[in-house]
């Protein structure tokens, strides 16, 4: 047995009902009683043997038919030892309370939310347990749960969406929101000065110029300096999960690509992966290359994307110009590649959808050609400029273990100084067989934010570099009959095939029971795909572990006391996308 | 009588052609504003109205005369019409005393009459600073009563940007009155004629205003509102700042407000740190009779060239923090006036001209 499992077992023989090891996904999962969860959490982060001091990620399971219905699933990482583990208490459907872990994780705060907010689960101890992505005044109940129909339960159809012209005009009165409501959003422990006498609180967003998508921030200023910043979600929100409880494994390939939809692919390449993981399949050789290559041409467009928007937000307006003039030369790329531009749908399980023909590659070539030259031209109009250094440096500062304890990863984490990079730490695709290297900042602010996003630009040219030299000849597509459809000629003319193309498009192939989490770094950080299999040819529950969303977690601490203006930086410095957010 | 009506028809028919010229490079500059922009950032620009987007502004204008105007609940609906009035008319009003040519005095039936500057006044810099300070008070104005809270710290920011910048554009500017000895723009241009040596911001004796026209060049950037210093509207931040809640026309009015103080301020560094309409070496001015075409020529390409210098500082730089803004221009700008006003009034002491 696992060292961490056996500590756990000895430690809490009473608190911890059972532990796996699952042999071919190399997953570590412990079941615990869940009035003494938090005990066993806590020792898990702070005992140094164990040193899970990341949160990855709490989600939750209903299992209706059982004794004790739901299922709260934790997922740690020990950064330290480089190893995962699952935590998994059961809760009864009359009384689901759980102790919240918080206090130990600060990042649990807003995972703890969502699964209050889509399951129903009661955190003990929580310091702010309201609805996150779903509105406040949501009446339906908890849309994950195994009852709640996928369409709803008609909530919306009583609202009128389309004004009445002939109501009369409403007077306008001097109206706010009552005290009560308000409360939410003050910090509460400003001093009372003589100076200050009253909160301004602004809302920013849900439409606004800068907020990257419909995010909405409640600010309390005093002055123009942020006191508070509560981030309200979910405007976005599609119900992905539950969407996807309802559809084959290869339907939701193309949902993902809806979540960063700045860098589609990256997303079906996480998702593909947890699936592959979960079944067992092995990727053909140069598959896997074309997979590393797409995926860094990806991480330069969503880099380039960033860029350009940061330095628009700072208002340095030419560098958008410039990193879509880079952008389009990518997206154009795209096009020859898999048809589309934006929602690219090019991966699939067991593989790729097209072959990277010598045409593309040499386009790629050509590409890498230039790219150094123009991310110089970026450095010279920002690296240097005084006014962009001012802006960034030094604001909205993390410290290496804060960002860890809020569950960060990307650019967002390696910013504060720590080298976590799931392509270095559980390297996936090719990357243990090219050389690169992880960018890591010192100070944890923007602008070491900022210049290591640069460097992994340089670092992404480099690994597909690499790539298209090394890149194998070979088949593009698993063979596995049971799980892969075969190839389109080979349906026309063999019964076997025409069989297996028939019964995977009507009814979908049917993975093992189980369970797995899969982390890919996207580039906005680590997106996980969690999914719980039950033998049938739908996923039973597949959670999403989006990056922007537990960014957003830190962004009251991060904002507090910067002004109106850094606020602005700090969406921009997370790299969030809403549609990853909200899922 | 006669010599009144004589001298009105004269004044009105000069403020008619003077008006009608700002107002059309108001126009021809929010095209070329656009378009300078995208050759500096690799795309077109507006192409679709006119041959190469040239009729854009005449469809922007139409745009904004037809669209509705919007007073928003709440807003207090005098000051929200007075405010973009107020922002405009001091924008235009300065120019009554810039000159655009020669010196001249012509005789029209009895009637002294200088074609080429409205009016000559002796405290021409003061007027037209005071009444820069009357376009503040519409930005003020205009962002309180709007009921609207991005609009008010626009508002609030340009109130507090206004004051610290107007200092420094003051500040820098009494160099050039101590070497002038005048206030009257007209008598500051005839100071600097012969050449762009003897123009103030390169005249070596007694001490070249060069600093000065920096810190005023910076400091009026900060006075209209441009990039770097477009804080009370920086449309990141507060959406539009002070006139989020303006349509129509009435945003119009700030619009053509902020490019009319980019003429303006250009016109004023053309004048006071650039010899005004003499050219920069004497054989390139024509002589006697023809002296006003060459006049003129110089002037509107000193002017432009300042305007495309607006442009190309707004294509290459990002915006500045509120506090850096200020930090910048209370302990960086100010200390740097005050010394080059020290330096100057020492050395023009010592070395008289």
């Amino acid at each position: 047995m696992h060292r961490v499992l056996e500590t756990l077992h000895e430690r809490f023989p009473e608190a911890v009902v059972s532990v796996g090891e699952d042999p071919q996904r190399g997953d570590l999962s412990a079941q615990v009683r869940a009035q003494d969860l938090v005990d066993v959490a806590r020792f898990l982060h702070d005992d140094p043997g164990m040193a899970f001091d990341h949160i990855t990620d709490i989600c939750s399971a209903d299992y209706p038919d059982d004794l004790e219905r739901f299922e709260v699933i934790y997922h740690f990482l020990s950064l330290p030892h480089n190893s995962r583990i699952r935590l998994k208490a059961r809760l009864p459907e009359d009384n689901p309370t759980i102790g919240s872990v918080t206090p130990i994780w600060k990042g649990a705060n807003f995972l703890e939310r969502e699964v209050y907010d889509l399951m129903g689960i009661t955190f003990e101890g929580h310091p702010d347990l309201r609805r996150i992505l779903l509105p406040e005044d949501y009446e339906e109940g908890y849309p994950l749960r195994k009852d709640f129909p996928t369409e709803g339960k008609g909530w919306r159809s009583t609202f009128d969406f389309i004004p009445r012209l002939d109501e009369p005009e409403s007077e306008w009165t001097e109206r706010e929101i009552p005290q009560d409501q308000r409360h939410v959003f003050l910090a509460g422990d400003q001093p009372e000065t003589a100076k200050r006498t009253t909160e301004l609180l602004l809302n920013m967003g849900p439409q606004h110029p800068s907020t990257h998508g419909v995010l909405r921030v409640v600010l309390e200023l005093d002055g123009e300096r942020v006191a508070k910043a509560i981030p309200d979600m979910g405007y976005l929100h599609r119900g992905v999960e539950k969407l996807a409880e309802g559809l084959h494994y290869m339907q939701v390939v193309p949902h993902t690509d809806r979540l960063d939809y700045v860098c589609a692919m990256t997303n079906n390449y996480a998702y593909v992966r947890a699936v592959e993981k979960l079944v067992g399949v092995t990727i053909p050789e140069r598959a896997e290359y074309i997979r590393t290559i797409v995926a860094e041409v990806q991480r330069i467009v969503g880099h380039l994307f960033w860029l350009g928007t940061q330095a628009l937000d700072i208002g340095a307006m030419t560098v958008f110009f410039w990193t879509f003039r880079e952008r389009e030369v990518l997206l154009d790329f795209f096009e020859q590649l898999c048809g589309a531009r934006l929602t690219l749908n090019y991966f699939r399980i067991g593989g790729v959808d097209g072959d990277l023909t010598p045409a593309l590659v040499d386009r790629l070539r050509e590409f890498l050609k230039t790219f150094p030259e123009h991310v110089q031209e970026y450095d010279t109009l920002l690296q240097r400029n005084r006014i962009w250094v001012a802006r960034t440096k030094n604001v909205a500062v993390i410290s290496a273990e804060d960002a860890i304890n809020f569950g960060l990863t990307g650019p967002t984490l390696r910013g504060s100084g720590v080298a976590y990079d799931v392509r270095k730490t559980e390297p996936y695709g090719v990357y243990d067989r090219v050389e690169w290297d992880v960018p890591v900042g010192k100070g944890g602010d923007t602008y070491d934010r900022y210049w290591i996003r640069v460097e992994e630009m340089k670092q992404s040219a480099r690994i597909i570099e690499q790539c298209l030299d090394q890149l194998p000849e070979g088949p593009i597509v698993a063979d596995m009959p049971k799980v892969i459809p075969p190839a389109k000629p080979n349906v026309m003319r063999d019964m076997e095939s025409l069989i297996h193309h028939f019964i995977i498009f009507t009814q979908g192939f049917k993975p093992p029971k189980g369970e797995t989490y899969c982390a890919t770094e996207v580039p906005k950080g680590e997106l996980g795909f969690f999914l719980i299999s039950d033998g049938s040819p739908r996923p039973y529950r597949m959670k999403i572990r989006s990056p922007s969303f537990v960014h957003m977690g830190a962004f009251d601490f991060m904002a507090r006391g910067y002004l109106i203006s850094d606020i602005i930086t700090i969406f921009g410095t997370y790299d969030i996308v809403m549609g990853e957010c909200d899922r | 009588m006669f010599d009144t009506s004589i001298k009105l028809a004269l004044t009105l028919s000069q403020i008619g052609a003077v008006m009608g010229v700002v107002l059309l490079t108001v126009a021809v500059l929010t095209l070329l504003e656009r378009k300078v922009l995208s050759w500096m950032q690799d795309r077109m620009g507006p192409m679709e109205v006119g041959p190469y987007g040239v009729l854009q502004p005449v469809a922007d204008g139409l745009k904004l005369f037809f669209k509705e105007d919007i007073i928003p609940a709440g807003a207090n609906k005098i000051m929200f019409s007075l405010a973009p009035i107020l922002v405009l008319v001091p924008a235009l009003i300065g120019f009554a005393v810039i000159p655009f040519g020669p010196n001249w005095t012509i005789d029209v039936m009895g009637v002294e009459f200088k074609p080429f500057v409205i009016s000559d006044i002796n405290i021409g810099v003061l007027y037209i600073l005071a009444f820069a300070s009357i376009g503040a008070y519409g930005v003020i104005l205009g962002g309180w009563a709007s009921n609207s809270k991005y609009s008010l710290l626009g508002g609030l920011r340009s109130a507090a940007q206004l004051i610290s910048y107007e200092l420094n554009v003051g500040l820098a500017i009494v160099g050039v009155l101590l070497l002038a000895g005048s206030l009257s723009l007209v008598e500051i241009t005839e100071a600097q004629a012969g050449g762009f040596w003897n123009w103030f911001a390169f005249d070596p004796v007694p001490f070249p205003q060069f600093i000065a026209f920096v810190i005023f060049l910076i400091a009026s950037v900060a006075e209209t509102n441009r990039l770097p210093f477009d804080l009370p509207e920086a449309e990141s931040e507060l959406v539009a700042g002070f006139f989020t809640e303006y349509s129509g026309m009435r945003f119009a009015f700030f619009f053509m407000a902020e490019y009319a103080n980019m003429i303006l301020v250009s016109c004023m560094s053309t004048v006071l740190f650039f010899g005004g309409w003499h050219a920069p070496l004497p054989f390139l001015q024509a002589p006697g009779m023809f002296a006003w075409v060459t006049g003129i020529f110089w002037f509107t390409a000193k002017v432009y060239f300042f305007l495309f210098l607006f442009f190309w500082i707004r294509a290459t730089l990002p915006r500045l923090r509120y506090d850096q803004l200020m930090r910048f221009g209370w302990k960086v700008l100010l200390p740097i006036a005050l010394g080059n006003i020290v330096v100057t009034s020492v050395l023009a002491y010592i070395f008289p001209n």
